[in-house]
Order: C-alpha cells, then structure tokens, then sequence
C-alpha cells in the first residue's frame, strides 16, 4: 500500500472506529508527517493501517472522568428468595440480590444455571415462581440474544428506541451515535444491522440498553464476535455507567476482574431434572 | 411512539424484498389462472390479497416477537406495539388492494365496479390481524405459514353455502364478490358486511389479547428504601 | 515474556525518558533500543503516547527542525512530572518485594 493509501484508510478505519472526523484527520496527518520525518513507509513505521487505527482509537478516547469518590445511592433491584421453576425443575433455588445505584453485580454460573432467566426476570420479561423482585422503574436491557432487528439500520433502532423513552428522533440519533463511539463504533447511515458484524451487533444492543440513561442496567454480556478489545471497552463501560450513578447487573460468561465488582452472585444450577 | 412504530415497520417489510415481490405476485397468479370466469377470478384475487398480506403480518409480527420484548419490558405499551406494526401492514396491504383494483377496473367489465374496491378493502381490514392472530399463538414462521395455507385452502375448495364456509374468515369476500358481479339484491352485501365487521371484530379483539397476553412486562414494586 | 512485561510498563518508561528530556518519537525508539529494552514498534509506542496526551501527562508540539522536516516533540506537563515521580516511586517498592522474592527463590535452588 502507498504511503498516501496507507493514511487515508487510517483515517477511515479511525472515523468507524468511533473518532471524530475531524480528529481522525489531523491524526492521519500527524502519521503522515512522522513518516515523512523519519524517512520511512508508514507501514514500516506504524504497522498495517487497521491494527494502528484500532491502538489509536482506543488512545484517542477521552479519558473516563476522573473516579470520584464513588456514592452509593437507592437501592435499585432487591431480590429476596427468588425461586423459578420449570415443571419439576428447579432453575433458581433462592437468590437473594440487593444493588443500589453506582454499584456492579456480576452473576456468573455454568452455562444453563439460569443466569438469563434470573436477567429476563429481573428485566419483568418472565415471572418468578415465588419470592420478591423490587426494581427501579427506569431500566436498560440488553440481552444476549435477539436484541436488535436485522432489516433495521442503527439509527432507525435509536429512534425506534428513543420513542419509546419520550425522546425526540434527533436526540435519539445524536444520542446513540455518541454512546457508540464510547464503544468503539460509528454507525455508518444505510447499512441494516444484518450485515453488520456480530460484535457490532452486540455493541448496538448495549448501545440500546443505556439509551435512556437507566437508573439501572440489566446487561447479558455479548462475548460471541467480540473481540478483545471490545470486551475491554465494554467493561470501561461498565464502570463508567457506574461511576455516573446506575446499578448495573451483568451476566458474564468470562471471569474478567471479579475483584473489582461490587457483588457476585453465583448460580449453581440445579441437578435435580 | 405510535408512529414511529408504524414507520420502522414498514421500512423494515419493504426490507424484506423476495418476500414483498411473492406479496405481490402472488394475488397476480390467482387472478390470472381463473380470468375467463369474471367472478371467480375477482374471489381468487381478493383470497390472493387476503393470503399474501396474512402472511406478510405472520411475518412481520414473528420477526419482530423478540425486539418486541423488549420493548415493551422498557416501557412500550403493547397496544401501540401491535397497533403500530398493524398500521403499517393496513397501509401496505391496501396500497396492494389499490394496484389490483386498477387491474379489475382496465381489464373487466364488473357490474358494481366500486364493490370490488370495497371487497378488496375489507379483505385486507381481515388480513391484516388475521396474521397477527396467527402469529402469537404459534410463534414461528413455517407453523404460521401451514396454518394460514390451511385456513385460504380450506375458503377456497369448502362450499360457499355449508356452515363451515362460514365460520372462516374471508366468507365475506365471497358474499361481497357475488355482490359486485352478479345482478343481486343487496342482501349479500348486507350479510357480507356483517360477516366481515364480526370477523375484523374478533381478529383484531383476539389479537390484541394476545399481544397484551404476550408482551406485558410484570409489574415489579419500587424497593423499599431501606 | 520480556515484550509482554514491557507492553505494561511503556508508559513509564516513556515517562522516565521524557523526564530527562524532551524528544520525538523516533528519538524515543531509539532511546528505548539504546537502554536494552529492543525494537518497539511505532504502532505500540505512539497509541501510548497519544493516551498519555488524552491523560494530560504529555504536551506535544510541531517543531521545525534546522536539518530536516517538522517533527512532532513530546515534552511532559506538570502533571506528568508529578505522575513520573510518583509511578517510579510505586515501581521501586514493586521491584524491592519482586527482588526479595527472586532472591529467596534463588537461594533455594541453589540449596536444594
């Protein structure tokens, strides 16, 4: 690839990466200009332009807030023997769960302990059996599967989504673009979520799930078609949803810095089918 | 939010090309392969209009079942989430009533041409829900499919005079037809009307039922503050 | 494995070297080649130069230069004195207990 080739689709790759246009410029230009100084092919230099753009991009995020000396708030989801039974099977056994405002739950188990089901019975998707499920009434939800429509393009999702919360289409569109780019991504205009990759997909989820600034966020961790950068990403996320004040629930399937959760809730599943 | 629904909607079907063009082919097909009869061309083509936008609803509501979900655990009404999705088929459904009334109007000679348009319409009016229906009691697309080909088959072949003719849905289509083409009185119109107000009753009744049945999130209490 | 340790603590390596002082960034490969640490490629050194800018440790600017073309320079802030000082007083007292540890490993090997 020639050197002026190799800039431009950096500044590309930066622009989808979720970099403002005009700072994806001047980036491409500083690379150009480093180049030039140092004598050599930018390749030689930088590496393959899609690999320096994703460094650069994860670089040129702005620094989360400094942490504040985090508050704990209300409690927004209070579990208190929560049991769910299919039939004669037991899938959750007494979960008891209480989360306030700017705190994380991780809920962790083997595949098939019910961490969705206890997620959609939280979101009021599914009715416990028995016990007692107080929540917030303002919620996000992403789940793991199913969440977005595949002939829809991105920015019909945040208006769809955004009129469902009240907001207006404009401030839906610039909402959603700006939660995006927090993930790493741009919407591009035109392209239905079908074809856009499965990571991608999963960040559109979670985009749609904090769209509403939730005061607390049910979120069914995405690791099919991430990568690791996104799951980093996500995970900053997660924090920084926290550190702004909401109580986040996560089922995750990777045991990703457990210490640094505020609860962890584990599933055991049950044996008795 | 209503209309926001209905507009994501229809973008969102018009998406779905091979399916639109069988849509739309599909009534073509019937009206063709019976032109020679006036009458029984105009039933096929009405049944036509009536199958494909059954389907197109089965279709549209069985995609949109999950995103559906949660929607409504956020906070949309279920109502306006069937009500929405519903417009949207009405709009395409008589848009393709609207084409295919030409058609009848440039290429026959009907008797009370304007009733044609009216049966066109009530078709679509049964359709429309009648796929939603079919939808949410059984969720996936094949079954629905079966069950709506059984149901258009079954109007099709069942002896327009027997009771089992009609206590299925599109016996009005055949009552308003014989209206349009035949010189009768204008008790089959009256009947037909009945039949489909009763019908567009009950479809639309039983699916909102089913939607609100569907996709109610629990009503989960505030936390104590403790 | 020496990579792999290096790649966490790029940062403060770029800051020690910044804290002596001012440079550009081929000056910097080279200044991190000449003190043993190998080739470090410009995709990994200038996505941490730009994250310790978007921090506010580093300041950059263009300066023409008398023999050759504009080069970026990188130079650190107030702050970014304050953060080197601190990182390499944290990064001392790691290296203390790591070096205690080896030691006692050491000995025991050379026991047994």
């Amino acid at each position: 690839m020639s050197g002026a080739r190799w800039h431009e689709s950096l500044a590309r790759l930066l622009v989808e990466r979720g970099v403002a246009p005009g700072e994806a410029r001047r980036l491409a230009e500083d690379s150009r200009d480093e180049a030039r100084a140092a004598g050599v092919d930018p390749a030689e230099l930088f590496g393959p332009a899609a690999a320096y753009a994703a460094g650069m991009a994860r670089a040129a995020r702005p620094a989360p807030l400094a942490a504040l000396t985090r508050t704990r708030g209300p409690v927004v989801l209070r579990l208190t023997k929560v049991v769910k039974r299919y039939r004669r099977r037991e899938v959750l056994r007494g979960v008891d769960l209480t989360l306030r405002a700017g705190e994380v739950a991780a809920v962790v188990g083997a595949n098939g302990s019910g961490k969705s089901t206890l997620l959609d019975i939280c979101a009021g998707a599914a009715k416990a059996t028995s016990g007692l499920v107080e929540r917030a009434a303002s919620i996000g939800y992403a789940p793991q599967q199913h969440g977005v429509a595949p002939y829809l393009t991105p920015e019909e999702h945040f208006r769809l989504f955004g009129a469902v919360h009240g907001m207006g289409s404009r401030r839906a569109v610039a909402t959603g673009t700006h939660l995006a780019a927090g993930l790493g991504w741009r919407p591009r205009a035109g392209a239905v979520a079908a074809r856009l990759s499965g990571g991608t997909q999963q960040k559109l989820n979670v985009v749609l799930g904090e769209l509403n600034r939730p005061e607390l966020i049910l979120l069914d961790e995405p690791y099919q078609g991430f990568d690791q950068d996104s799951y980093l990403d996500l995970w900053t996320q997660v924090y920084a949803w926290r550190d702004a004040g909401a109580g986040v629930l996560v089922v995750t399937h990777l045991l990703h810095d457990l210490d640094r959760v505020d609860h962890v809730l584990e599933l055991k599943g049950t044996e008795d089918r | 939010m209503l209309w926001t629904i209905a507009g994501t909607s229809l973008r969102e079907t018009g998406r779905r090309r091979a399916a639109l063009i069988l849509v739309i082919v599909l009534p073509l097909a019937f009206y063709a392969a019976r032109s020679d009869m006036q009458g029984q061309a105009i039933r096929f083509l009405a049944l036509g209009v009536g199958w494909a936008v059954a389907t197109l609803a089965l279709f549209s509501h069985v995609g949109a079942r999950h995103l559906d979900r949660r929607l409504a655990v956020v906070g949309a009404s279920p109502t306006a989430l069937l009500l929405g999705r519903q417009l949207a088929l009405v709009g395409m459904g008589l848009a393709l009533a609207a084409g295919y009334f030409g058609l009848v109007a440039a290429t026959q000679d009907v008797n009370r041409l304007w009733a044609v348009g009216l049966l066109l319409g009530t078709t679509v009016l049964i359709a429309a829900p009648l796929g939603a229906v079919v939808s949410l009691v059984l969720p996936r697309e094949l079954e629905g499919a079966l069950a709506l080909l059984a149901v258009m088959a079954t109007q099709m072949i069942a002896d327009p005079e027997g009771a089992l003719a009609k206590a299925l849905p599109l016996w009005s289509t055949r009552e308003l037809t014989g209206y349009a083409v035949d010189p009768v009185g204008s008790d089959h119109l009256r009947d037909g009307l009945a039949h489909f107000a009763v019908v567009a009753l009950l479809c639309a009744c039983a699916a909102w039922i089913a939607a609100v049945v569907r996709l109610q999130p629990q009503k989960l209490p505030e936390p104590r503050s403790a | 494995m020496r990579q792999q340790w290096l790649h966490g603590f790029l940062d403060l390596c770029l800051l020690c070297l910044l804290l002596e002082r001012r440079d550009y960034g081929v000056g910097l490969t080279q200044r991190l080649a000449g003190s043993g640490f190998g080739d470090i490629p410009g995709g990994t050194l200038y996505p941490s130069l730009l994250r310790l800018e978007k921090q506010g440790l580093v300041r950059a600017d263009w300066a023409a230069s008398d023999v050759g073309p504009r080069r970026k320079y990188y130079e650190l802030t107030g702050e970014g004195r304050d953060a080197a000082a601190e990182r390499v007083a944290v990064w001392r007292e790691f290296r203390d207990v790591m070096d205690r540890m080896a030691s006692r490993a050491a000995t025991a090997v050379e026991e047994s």
